[in-house]
């Protein structure tokens, strides 16, 4: 099992009153499996996310992921295991604007100390099928391809699993059924697990399993 | 109205939210220190001319060896000016055993024509406006203690007979006279005659003193160059040209260069913080126009806003403008015993220009920029502004340039400065941009050196910017210590320890060899005995007419030239070459005369055919005897002077002086330690008012280092949250980070050591015209200061950066 979240619980403190953000979320996920989170706005997609990949930490509750209890880590370990075993996808792309499309695939590589991180870069951009725009900056893609470039840098890092927070949310139809589409069908190439935040219903529908949230909670 | 409220609540709330600290801080600084220097320099100058009016006596001052200009200037009747006539000669006065050779001075009754006397009696020390009285005579505490007088004691001079009323303390007229080298006395002008001491022949000088109005003294002056006979010379109000005059006028200088490269940085800073600032209100405008808002109701707005920022900068920074200049001329209050006058409107001009050039050059086209945002900003996040950044810079540089013009007042030199300091900053920065080397591909994240380096690499042009303000903060902080540690004592090595602090004047050629004798007996090592007589040069034209150098010289005749003097043309004495003489550079200058010019030299009766053979550059400020015209002696065989030297009295000697006097009494003996004193005193004051100006500049400097790394870390934020997603430790980027900025941290101290290099020697040899010395320590204070500066303040901001969890640094 890749993931493993138990009785997660999430509150944030809003002046004098505590606001529960996700209550008693429970569920599993295996390896090379896709999950879909979906809900309305609000009900605490994006805070599941954070935590599923180590960005936040929950109030309580367990995460196992791969294995490794990700709730008793702290800031710095939960950055090892993120650069070891955690992929993301961003709506916002969250591509650093001053690095080429291949210098951001490369990033992933660079940090875990691989031997050669351009040529594996240049393998994934030209997986997403941008070869020709390797020198260009983030600025002179389309969004589209910035999120492609994302996906590029995702899946170059060799993750055990991928989160993707509503990766076509900032594309138009045509761009967001390429990208969702790339998605999949470069994860079916790694056996990675995926789990994608979205509001898309057709782009839920074509993961292996589904969870709603609605105010925090999961609605079965 | 609306618009007043809107903007009032929108700088109240960018207030409270420090959203304008940067701003607010910067313009602050600037009108801090430019009120402060412009109010301070204001009243500065105002007090040295008041001085040199009084150093004159009068706003003009003619000079005559003859008494028929008094009657002619009389029967002009000139309107709207006083005039004063005084009578200046020498003479031996006698009290009962004891006699001393004076220099008196008979003054009418409009004596003094400006300024004060300060006198001493038996009632104590008091301030008068007259003459003395018929019949008594006022004396200086030198003379009063060589004839050991009272007050009440008779004196005779001539024929006549005086009382002793008064000990003078202060005199406005200083500048009067050929005979102040001896002690002195003042007398009524009605007491001359009956004195009978001047006959027929007798050396004597006529001044006339006159005060008005400039045109008026315009007037008297034209008539005074029709009436100017041979030997005659008018005298009117020029720049204080005493060593402590100069040291005031070049600090002032100093202060004001100061104050506009804290201008010019403050400038730098509020425009960084102006981008900020538009960048934080893209999205408020775009949602303004969507709403409406016309174009010049936001403007108005803004507007507004601006100016309730101005005026809250006014207050603050003219309050500590004003407690500035007031530190400053605490200072130097020993120097100007009398409180200093009011200060004009000029320094609330140039301070309130400055707040407007830096607002329209340095924040106003930001806002234009701002104006220009598209209102469809409101539904796409990513457009951006419109408006290219060329015309901001364009206006920066306007404003750049018309500041320099505000306060160099010179057209010519503010195209100088503007050029250098592009000229500066681009060879500066284009060299720090090449030096840190071409880009490799990759962040090189795989450890933090090569994610440093390239970083450092990376950000080339931020990097080198933050580097110049670095270098520039840390130059001027290392001045500031060094100037506070070392200048002084800079200064007194330069005078030798045994450098003379006594001249001796008026030394007949029957008692040189004798006083030669006593000084030797008694230890004390004196400089050469320079032969002196008075002279005036008359310049022989190619037509053989005789045109008359206005004014007379004391020359003197020696083989060798004197310690530093320096021949800047034509050649000094040699075996083949001893008709001509040697000029100082600044009367050859003035008279126009040049090497081979034929002269005259006239020196009473006779008359000396010459010729000008060299120039010299003479330092005025060696305490040893200086002369503006040198001849060769055996062109003045025969020529009766007397002699003038001067030595050094070790402090436990000090009685030697008055027992010379004594043994020889037409000679006369001043000690100059009290000047070596005030100038060791002003060079101190000097120097903690330089501190201070450097002070407040670096800290202008270290706010726009610190704003220009703070804008730098805006970018990083992003790109450490996205680092850290993708798996990077908090201590990765911490420690690179540290590595970076220790590296710009040793870059901007090395370069910071070799700007306070130039600096300090700039300050020795230019304001302070000591000899330059080389601070070792410097160079290491420089990267230190770097390193621990530059660190600790990086160290702040990523700590902030990565403190917080890289989700919520992702949302912001």
């Amino acid at each position: 099992m890749i993931l493993e979240v138990n009785n997660l619980r999430k509150e944030v403190s809003s002046g004098d009153n505590q606001l529960v953000i996700l209550d008693n979320v429970s569920f599993n996920l295996n390896e090379g499996q896709s999950l879909a989170i979906t809900g309305p706005s609000g009900s605490g997609k994006s805070t599941l996310l954070g935590l599923l990949a180590g960005l936040d930490e929950a109030s309580s509750g367990q995460i196992h992921l791969d294995g490794e209890a990700l709730h008793e880590l702290d800031e710095e370990q939960r950055a090892v295991l993120r650069k070891d075993k955690v992929g993301f996808v961003f709506q916002s792309f969250e591509l650093l604007p001053s690095l080429t499309a291949l210098e951001n695939v490369m990033l992933p590589s660079e940090l875990k100390a691989e031997d050669d991180p351009e040529q594996r870069a240049k393998y994934f951009l030209n997986r997403v099928g941008l070869s020709e725009r390797e020198k260009h900056y983030p600025k002179q893609l389309s969004g589209g391809e910035q999120q492609r470039v994302a996906i590029a840098r995702a899946f170059a890092c060799s993750a055990k699993i991928l989160f993707a927070d509503e990766p076509t949310g900032n594309l138009d139809p045509k761009n967001g059924e390429m990208v969702s589409n790339l998605l999949f069908e470069v994860n079916s190439e790694t056996d990675n697990a995926l789990v994608i935040v979205t509001h898309d219903h057709d782009l839920a529908d074509k993961c292996d399993k589904k969870i709603e949230l609605k105010l925090g909670k999961i609605v079965e | 109205m609306m618009l007043l409220s809107l903007s009032f609540k929108i700088f109240a709330r960018e207030l409270r939210s420090g959203y304008l600290t940067s701003i607010l801080v910067s313009l602050i600084l600037a009108i801090t220190i430019v009120s402060g220097i412009s109010l301070f320099t204001d009243r500065l100058e105002k007090a040295l001319n008041t001085e040199t009016e009084e150093f004159l006596g009068g706003n003009l001052k003619f000079e005559s060896n003859q008494n028929t200009a008094k009657d002619k200037i009389a029967e002009q009747d000139f309107e709207g000016i006083n005039f004063m006539e005084m009578v200046l000669f020498a003479s031996v006065i006698f009290a009962d055993e004891d006699m001393q050779l004076s220099s008196v001075k008979a003054v009418d009754n409009a004596y003094p024509l400006i300024g004060e006397l300060e006198l001493e009696n038996e009632s104590g020390i008091f301030i008068t406006k007259k003459n003395p009285d018929l019949g008594t005579v006022w004396m200086d505490e030198r003379l009063q203690n060589l004839l050991n007088l009272n007050y009440g004691d008779k004196i005779f001079l001539g024929d006549s007979e005086f009382i002793f009323d008064a000990t003078i303390l202060y005199e406005p007229d200083r500048a009067s006279g050929n005979f102040a080298f001896a002690p002195k006395t003042i007398m009524n002008l009605a007491d001359v005659a009956s004195t009978n001491i001047i006959q027929p022949g007798s050396r004597v000088e006529y001044n006339y003193l006159f005060s008005g109005n400039d045109e008026n003294i315009r007037k008297v002056r034209d008539y005074l160059e029709i009436i100017k006979e041979n030997g005659d010379d008018i005298e009117s109000l020029s720049e204080d040209s005493s060593s402590l005059g100069r040291t005031i006028e070049r600090s002032e200088n100093f202060f004001l260069l100061g104050g506009l490269i804290a201008v010019l940085l403050s400038a730098c800073t509020i425009g960084i913080a102006s981008q900020r600032f538009t960048r934080r209100h893209v999205s408020y405008v775009a949602m303004l126009k969507t709403l409406g808002m016309q174009i010049f109701q936001i403007r108005m707005m803004y507007f507004l806003l601006f100016v309730f920022l101005t005026l809250l900068t006014l207050i603050i920074g003219l309050s500590l403008g004003w407690i500035l200049q007031s530190q400053f001329i605490d200072l130097m209050s020993s120097y100007f015993p009398t409180e200093l006058p009011v200060p004009g409107f000029y320094p609330i001009l140039i301070t309130c220009g400055t707040v407007v050039i830096c607002q329209f050059g340095f924040i106003y086209p930001h806002i234009t920029k701002l104006l220009a945002i598209s209102p469809m900003r409101v539904l796409k996040d990513d457009i951006s502004f419109s408006y290219g950044s060329i015309p901001v810079f364009v206006m920066g540089l306007i404003a750049f340039f018309l500041l320099l013009y505000l306060y160099t007042n010179q057209l010519t030199l503010s195209l100088i400065i503007f050029m250098g300091v592009i000229g500066f900053s681009v060879l500066g920065i284009g060299s720090i941009y090449f030096l840190l080397g071409k880009n490799k591909t990759g962040l090189g994240a795989t450890g933090p050196m090569t994610l440093a380096l390239s970083e450092l690499r990376r950000r080339k042009l931020g990097n080198s910017f933050q580097i110049f303000a670095f270098t520039v903060a840390i130059g001027l902080s290392l001045i500031t210590f060094s100037a506070s540690q070392n200048l002084l004592g800079s200064w007194q090595t330069s005078i030798p320890d045994d450098s003379p602090n006594n001249f001796a004047i008026n030394i007949t050629p029957e008692d040189k060899n004798s006083m030669q004798s006593y000084l030797d007996e008694n230890g004390i090592k004196s400089k050469p005995f320079y032969p002196v007589t008075n002279a005036s040069i008359l310049k022989k034209e190619k037509q053989d007419d005789e045109d008359l150098i206005d004014r007379n010289f004391n020359i003197t005749w020696i083989e060798d030239l004197p310690e530093q003097n320096t021949i800047s043309e034509g050649k000094w004495f040699d075996a083949y070459q001893v008709n001509g003489i040697s000029v100082s550079d600044d009367i050859a200058e003035r008279y126009k005369l040049e090497i081979g010019d034929e002269v005259y030299l006239k020196l009473g009766e006779q008359k000396i055919e010459s010729y000008v053979q060299s120039i010299r550059v003479v330092n005025w400020d060696n305490f040893s005897p200086n002369f503006f015209v040198i001849g060769h002696p055996s062109l003045f065989e025969n020529i009766s002077s007397t002699y003038i030297t001067s030595f050094y009295i070790p402090s436990n000697k000090q009685y030697l002086a008055a027992d010379l006097m004594r043994e020889f009494r037409t000679v006369s003996v001043f000690s100059i330690e009290e000047l070596i004193e005030q100038v060791k005193e002003i060079i101190e004051q000097v120097t903690q008012a330089l501190n201070s100006i450097l002070l407040l500049t670096s800290l202008s400097a270290l706010f726009l280092a610190f704003s220009a790394l703070q804008d730098g870390f805006s970018v990083r934020k992003h790109q450490s949250a996205v680092l850290r997603t993708l798996g990077a430790t908090n201590s990765l980027i911490k420690s690179s980070t540290l590595i970076e900025f220790t590296m710009l941290g040793v870059i901007s101290g090395s370069l910071g050591s070799l700007v306070a290099y130039g600096g300090i020697y700039f300050i020795e040899t230019r304001v302070f015209e000591t000899s330059a010395n080389f601070y070792p320590e410097i160079s290491l204070l420089g990267p230190l200061l770097g390193i621990t500066v530059v660190s600790s303040l990086c160290y702040y901001l990523i700590n902030g950066i990565t403190k917080q969890s890289p989700k919520k640094l992702l949302m912001q």
